[in-house]
């Protein structure tokens, strides 16, 4: 169905802008991918796929996303690039994505919908993921990664070797397995949900937990505690290099060893 | 690179946050800031800010610098969805803070935790409504009450202009989203409710002063969010 042939320019569809690598005609140069599909047919699920030139060394990706999910993939191979695939659930969302003069790519929805995010990154990029409602995974990155929901929806790390992890969801587990490096710093939040986090036994850490209402399980490590109470657990594993810090209201807390 | 980029980055390249900013991102800012004398003066005074954050009560930062970052943010909220401020009168340092809206990070907050019994001591509790019915607590005059604890009215204050711009967009909002966002800040008030009452019964408990510190900065966040999104 063609959106000109009713007199109706309604776009149903995603428009998504990017640059390529001539960086200094960011804003002249608009590739758009603009397709519509009619609300009755399926055709809206089918993805888009744009990917970025960048520097390993400076890569670096924020998405903002409204309702739907990101998931970030890291990889050795696909070193100089960042490739994004976004998938329309429903609504009229509108996908725009684009990279600044120093190279940063920003991916951001607006209007109306559901849009998911599967997306390929170089190991090191710098990582600064939104989404109102949905679920945020990551999996094998080293960069820094700051990931938010709002409302609803699990975060879960896998095989990280950041040295920067911040997380948040309000009704939504966290959970994190990976390295706790000894510059590292790990802020992993969640209102209601639990915050779970799993790392090898020769982990070395100061670990600030603390849970208003739910139970803390931090079996498996040897503590040397600061400060322990129903609520807030201050303690050092080992010379305590990294810094981790474990927050939820009501939810529960464990930290696990690897086996 | 523009004013405007240098200044939303500015926080993270003070706080030496580098890791949000790439060794690229940080030349430029360097180079921008030397050739522009209104980003380097908005930088010193942002700098004075956090100095003045982690001195509580010692200092506050300058009227002129909120009034230009107010300058820098209010053209992008439509003139209709600004927020009336209310003047109070100002009796002393506290009551002046409370009308300065800036933001403090947590562990600022929490240096500035030395000086809560001291300003327990001034101990004219100031609750909401909902916490006079919880509490049963008389009614003191509105310029005479004061926090629980150190920077609370300011992050009260801040929560309030932020929600009364969020209420008026709210209307436009998809129901679901909106229900969605009223479910979580009521949680969240709820619970802050409840952690100031354990805390008012304990005022020295600095774990639960920083249980209550630690929702005003959820129920901020959650703002926040919804600023982030434009709706
Ligand atoms: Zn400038």
């Amino acid at each position: 169905m063609s959106n000109a042939s009713n007199g109706k320019a309604v776009v149903n569809g995603m428009l998504l802008k990017g640059s390529l690598s001539s960086l200094r005609q960011v804003s002249a140069m608009v590739l758009g991918l603009l397709f519509a599909s009619a609300s009755s047919s399926t055709a809206g699920a089918q993805p888009l796929s744009k990917s970025f030139t960048v520097s390993p060394e400076s890569s670096g990706l924020e998405v903002i996303n409204q309702i739907g999910s990101i998931k970030v993939t890291a990889s050795g191979s696909n070193t100089g690039k960042i490739m994004i695939n976004a998938r329309q659930v429903d609504g009229d969302a509108r996908v725009n994505a684009t990279q600044t003069q120093e190279g940063k790519v920003k991916v951001e929805v607006t209007g109306r919908g559901t849009v998911d995010f599967d997306i390929y990154v170089p190991l090191s990029t710098r990582l600064d993921l939104f989404t109102y409602k949905g679920a945020i995974t990551v999996a094998n990155l080293t960069g820094p990664v700051r990931a938010r929901i709002t409302t609803d929806g699990n975060i879960q790390f896998t095989g990280l070797r950041s040295s920067r992890v911040e997380a948040h969801s309000s009704s939504g587990n966290v959970v994190f397995s990976g390295e706790l490096l000894p510059d590292g710093e790990y802020r992993l939040k969640s209102f209601s949900g639990s915050v779970d986090v799993t790392c090898p036994s020769h982990a070395d850490f100061k670990l600030s937990a603390s849970s208003f209402t739910g139970v803390m399980d931090l079996g498996g490590f040897p503590m040397k505690f600061d400060r322990q109470t129903n609520q807030l657990v201050e303690a050092a594993v080992g010379a305590g290099r990294a810094k981790v810090f474990l927050w939820t209201q009501e939810g529960s807390i464990h930290l696990r060893r690897k086996p | 690179m523009e004013c405007r980029a240098v200044v939303s980055s500015m926080s993270d390249y003070i706080d030496k946050h580098e890791m949000w900013l790439s060794d690229i991102e940080v030349r430029e800012i360097e180079t921008h800031l030397i050739a522009c004398s209104k980003c380097q003066s908005i930088k010193l005074e942002l700098t004075e800010v956090r100095t003045a954050a982690r001195e509580l009560p010692l200092h506050t930062p300058s009227r002129a610098l909120w009034a230009r970052i107010a300058k820098e943010i209010e053209p992008e909220v439509p003139r209709s969805e600004r927020p009336t401020r209310v003047e109070r009168p100002a009796l002393s340092w506290w009551a002046r803070m409370k009308s300065r809206q800036f933001s403090f990070t947590l562990p600022q907050l929490a240096g500035a935790g030395a000086l809560a019994a001291a300003l327990i001591v001034f101990g004219l509790f100031r609750t909401s409504n909902q916490d006079q019915r919880d509490f049963n607590i008389i009614k003191a005059p509105t310029a005479l009450q004061t926090a629980l604890l150190p920077g609370e009215d300011t992050i009260k204050a801040e929560i309030e202009r932020r929600l009364s711009v969020i209420n008026g967009r709210k209307m436009n909002w998809d129901p679901q989203v909106r229900d969605d966002f009223e479910r979580h800040l009521n949680k969240i008030e709820e619970s802050l409710r409840y952690s100031r009452q354990t805390l008012q019964n304990n005022p020295d408990d600095r774990v639960q002063q920083q249980m209550v510190l630690t929702l005003y900065h959820e129920k901020r966040q959650l703002l926040e969010d919804v600023e982030r999104l434009k709706w």
